[in-house]
């Protein structure tokens, strides 16, 4: 039986060195692996085999058939088998995707630094009123941030917690998330606000904030300083450092305003006027934020015992952060929707 | 605020260079804002935070300076005389409330002429011009001490002094030239026949010091704060004066200012002190007493802080140990420092000067709440497939023109009292104005395939209050896709959030005769449609539109659970179908009567071509179908499916306007 296979191999051999021409090759794949081949011919002998011989003869013919079938393909040269060449120099189809405004992009990074620290985010109304957007933040009465120079109102009739007005900041959501809920509380709040500007390169009449705050028994300064620190570097970059200088704010004790080392120029001092950085102004520093703890009067506003619960509170401008982080030069871009600008940040 | 160096080294030596002063200052809550040099002077311009009336006085920002430098200051306080009583005139306050203590010195025999250079220097690097050596010198003390002072031209006053509401109408020219109508809301000095100036804020023309004057009466004063405030706003008006008086002055330099303006303008320009008259009662202050925790403090800050590291840092402040111990000490507040009422504030008093470099940096351990759903992570997945869809995220400004919106049909508008600009003088009631704007702005950039969505808050009145909802903005131009682009989005959007009951039912809405609302549970959340041709034409837009607005609330809370749902594995079947339909039947009523008579046999269809040739009746168009047949348990059989098929053209065929062809 292995005879047979190995005279058929020699035949096959010989037949393919004589076979020039596509119609030759595929005479002989007729000849030899058709329905009426010698090979089917040798798998018509199986059944009368002993269960032994069976099993390896069966195997090797397999074998041979693989092989010849194999030796077929490569002799082939027909044009079929050569890759046609594309040129690939043209240029790339544009993807379906649309962009996400960048203000949008920004306020997920920053909450998503603070969901890393357990902090969950909630949203506040735009419209609000003169208790929670002011008094209870411990802003007086009689405060310039109240004029109507620097607050929006709104000509809707008056209830009990004083005039409508719209936000001047996020505040009014810590407000209301420390009237509503028992410390502990740890709580991110992005969204829009307004005041009356006028429009220009770094003024809107309508903006974006995101206030952060946490309040329970053992919350202290120091927090406040890691919590800003571990978001600074994960928001701009791992090497930059925070400053935080006292400052003043109704509704925190002690307040801060806080600077970030220059993104732009690392930070370096330069007081010359031809080669300060233009972003730092030469002082190494960027105004980010204000912070501080928060103001035991305005736990108590929210019916939380001062005693035994302290706060800390932050609240930064998105554009301003964008506008540094990303070397934007004019707010009004953000507003303008122009798709060449929003296009530039694929996120 | 500006302030010079060189004034505040009358009250101590200061070595450090100006620039390391800077720092220092800014470092301890004193935030320098610019630093310029003027001759051989320094000139400072410092922000001056609400709390801190104290540093609207060269005293009090050398005190300041002095705790940074950890020296003494050096204050020579002048012997205050009250000698001789001026006779002939009273002093009369209406409203105690408004005033407090009214205090006039009258100086006779006056020689009045340009400041010396010394003087000059002082205002002017302070920022205030230099006028003559009597204004020159009220200004120098009130540059000094913090309290504000007037001198009036003493012969150009008849009879007595008042201090009172204006009458209604009453005119008053002041030192600036301007004429102004007062009202109740102004505080005025007066004398018998006329308003001699406008109390706190700013002198009249009619009893203006000038190098002619002879005698002089020299006021100082404690007025109410709010007063002073709602006077100088009323006219539109804020000096150097109100400013102070604004924010507060200081009772207890008061007499030291006036009597120091006294002796000085004597020294500079001749005269004798004729002399004073004084109203009303200057109050005294006491110390605050605040006792606090050592542990407290600690406790508040993150840092450890000792009892004699806190103590030592108070007194360098001015203020006064009562008594202390390990654990706890009761401080008195200085006399200069109003904003100093609770343990907070020596807090604050404390870490600024240790400072806040010092206290290490920690993070807290947040403690673990239940998280709800919220609709900022609803916002996020919603932005997140809009954005996979082909949109582009747009912010545009949710306040509108109230004629354009109610041009458009919209009512209940809510108003701005205290617009910026006429045209930006309501709440948005849609998201609509502000998407097509958008994509007209980019149209006319040349910029194509224009299209956007904004996820933001639209604002009704109401009859009583009002309401502010999220919603979900989607427009664009026929450039980047056709109405059942946006019918199909929205289906996804629906699908994406595993709303499975919902139907869309024609509707028109707000700007669109061709709209379908979206009706979930039997509540329309949203609408889409093509936006109106009259529309277009006012905003100045040619192409074709398309708008949709969802009400994000609503749609969370349709939201519904993913859960796996088995499918079939035995293969659909299809079959085509063509059919001419005429233009009063809608393509639904087709749809209606093969869901139905397909029974389960239905899985989906699909539209392979729509067609409108000569070849059709008129009124007639036609499309081709193709409706896919598939059962979850076995494989169809194709004579099963072809006797199903031919039942449902029957059941078509034989509907009034519905053609199969």
């Amino acid at each position: 039986m292995e005879e047979k296979l190995r005279i058929l191999e020699e035949e096959f051999k010989a037949d393919l060195s004589q076979s020039k021409t596509q119609e030759e090759l595929d005479a002989l794949k007729v000849k030899y692996l058709g329905r009426k081949s010698k090979l089917n011919d040798l798998f018509s002998l199986i059944p009368a085999l002993s269960r032994e011989e069976k099993s390896i003869f069966g195997k090797n013919l397999n074998i041979l058939k693989n092989k010849i079938s194999q030796k077929l393909d490569q002799s082939s040269n027909s044009e079929e088998r050569q890759e046609e060449l594309i040129d690939l120099t043209y240029p790339a189809k544009p993807m379906a995707n649309g962009y996400q405004h960048i203000l949008s992009h920004v306020t997920e990074q920053i909450c998503s630094v603070f969901e890393g620290l357990g902090f969950s985010v909630v949203e506040g109304g735009e419209i609000e009123d003169e208790w929670h957007n002011f008094s209870a933040l411990n802003i007086p009465a009689e405060h310039p941030s109240r004029d109507v120079f620097d607050t929006f109102y709104m000509e809707l009739k008056e209830k009990d917690k004083g005039k409508y007005l719209l936000r001047s900041h996020t505040s009014p959501t810590q407000i209301r998330v420390m009237s509503s809920l028992t410390p502990p509380v740890a709580v991110i709040s992005p969204g829009r606000v307004y005041r009356p500007d006028e429009v220009d390169a770094t003024h809107s009449f309508m903006f974006n904030q995101v206030e952060g705050f946490a309040v329970d028994e053992d919350i202290n300064f120091s927090h406040l300083k890691g919590a800003l620190l571990h978001f600074a570097r994960s928001f701009f970059a791992s090497s930059v450092n925070l400053r935080f200088r006292p400052h003043f704010f109704p509704f925190t004790e002690p307040s801060a305003e806080v600077d970030v080392s220059c993104v732009i120029c690392g930070g370096k001092k330069n007081n010359s006027v031809n080669q300060r950085c233009s972003v730092c102004k030469g002082k190494g520093w960027v105004e980010v934020l204000g912070c501080g703890m928060i103001h035991p009067n305005v736990l108590e506003a929210c019916g939380i015992n001062s005693r035994k619960y302290k706060g800390f509170a932050f609240g930064m401008g998105i554009e301003r952060l964008t506008m540094l982080k990303y070397g934007i030069n004019d707010i009004r871009l953000f507003y303008d929707n122009d798709q060449r600008f929003l296009k530039q940040f694929q996120v | 605020m500006k302030f010079s160096l060189n004034f505040i080294k009358e009250f101590l030596e200061v070595k450090m260079p100006a620039q390391d002063l800077v720092e220092a200052l800014t470092m301890s809550g004193m935030e320098v804002e610019n630093l310029e040099k003027s001759g051989n002077d320094w000139v400072f311009d410092i922000e001056v935070t609400s709390n801190r009336y104290d540093w609207l006085s060269l005293l009090g920002i050398a005190r300041e300076v002095a705790v940074c430098l950890g020296k003494k200051l050096d204050i020579k306080y002048p012997k205050v005389v009250k000698e001789p009583v001026l006779l002939g005139r009273k002093i009369v306050i209406e409203d105690s409330n408004d005033c407090i203590f009214y205090v006039g010195r009258v100086i006779r025999g006056l020689n009045i002429s340009a400041s010396p250079l010394w003087l000059k220097q002082r205002v002017i690097n302070c920022g205030i011009n230099s006028i003559n050596s009597v204004v020159d010198v009220t200004n120098y003390c009130m540059l000094k001490w913090g309290n504000p002072l007037h001198a009036f031209d003493y012969d150009k006053l008849k009879g007595d002094i008042f201090v009172r509401r204006a009458k209604k109408n009453e005119e008053f020219i002041g030192i600036d030239g301007k004429e102004r109508i007062l009202s109740k809301d102004n505080l005025v000095i007066a004398d018998a026949e006329k308003v001699i100036a406008l109390a706190g804020v700013i002198g009249a023309k009619n009893s203006e010091v000038d190098e002619t004057t002879k005698n002089i009466f020299l006021e100082a004063a404690l007025f109410l704060p709010l007063s002073i405030r709602r006077s100088r706003r009323s006219v539109g008006l804020d000096t150097e004066s109100s400013y102070r008086f604004e924010r507060m002055v200081n009772p207890q330099y008061l007499e030291f200012a006036s009597e120091q303006a006294a002796n000085l303008i004597k020294e500079l320009s001749g005269g004798v002190f004729f002399g004073y008259k004084e109203a009303g009662k200057n109050p005294t202050i006491k110390p605050k007493r605040i006792m606090i925790n050592f542990s407290s403090l600690s406790d508040y800050l993150g840092l450890a802080c000792s009892a004699s590291a806190v103590r030592q840092i108070l007194e360098r402040l001015g203020f006064k140990t009562e008594s202390i111990s390990k654990e706890t000490a009761v401080f008195l507040a200085p006399l200069f420092r109003f904003d100093i009422q609770r343990e907070v504030d020596i807090y604050e008093e404390f870490s600024r000067i240790y400072g806040f470099d010092k206290i290490p940096s920690s993070l807290p351990a947040i403690k673990p709440k239940v998280k709800e759903p919220n609709s900022y992570e609803f916002k996020k997945e919603v932005r997140r497939l809009l954005v996979s869809m082909g949109l582009n995220e747009a912010v545009t400004f949710s306040i509108e023109s109230e004629e354009e919106l109610t041009g458009l049909g919209y009512e209940n508008l809510i108003k701005i009292a205290n617009p910026l600009r006429k045209k930006e003088n309501v709440m948005r009631p849609s998201l609509c104005q502000g998407l097509l704007k958008t994509i007209k702005y980019n149209l006319n950039r040349s910029q194509s395939n224009v299209s956007f969505f904004e996820i933001a808050n639209i604002y009704t009145k109401l009859k009583s209050g009002f309401e502010e909802t999220s919603q979900i903005g989607i427009a664009y131009s026929q450039g980047f896709n056709d109405f059942f682009f946006l019918k199909g989005l929205v289906n996804r959007l629906l699908d994406y959030f595993d709303i499975v009951e919902y139907e869309f039912k024609p509707e028109s809405a707000k700007n669109m005769s061709n709209s379908l609302s979206i009706v979930v549970g039997g509540q329309s959340i949203g609408c889409l449609g093509k936006i109106d041709r009259q529309v277009k034409k006012d905003l100045g837009i040619k192409e074709d539109l398309f708008f949709s607005q969802i009400n994000l609330q609503l749609l969370m809370k349709a939201r519904g659970i993913k859960k796996y749902q088995p499918f079939s594995n035995y293969p659909a079947v299809c079959r085509d179908i063509s059919i001419a339909l005429r233009k009063d039947k809608k393509f639904a009523d087709v749809e209606k009567i093969i869901v139905k008579k397909s029974k389960d046999y239905f899985s989906s269809l699909e539209i392979l071509d729509r067609y409108q040739g000569q070849d059709l009746e008129k009124n007639y168009q036609a499309f081709t179908l193709r409706i896919f047949y598939q059962l979850p348990e076995r494989t169809l059989t194709s004579d099963e499916i072809d006797s199903l098929h031919l039942m449902i053209r029957d059941q078509l065929n034989a509907q009034d306007g519905i053609q199969i062809r």
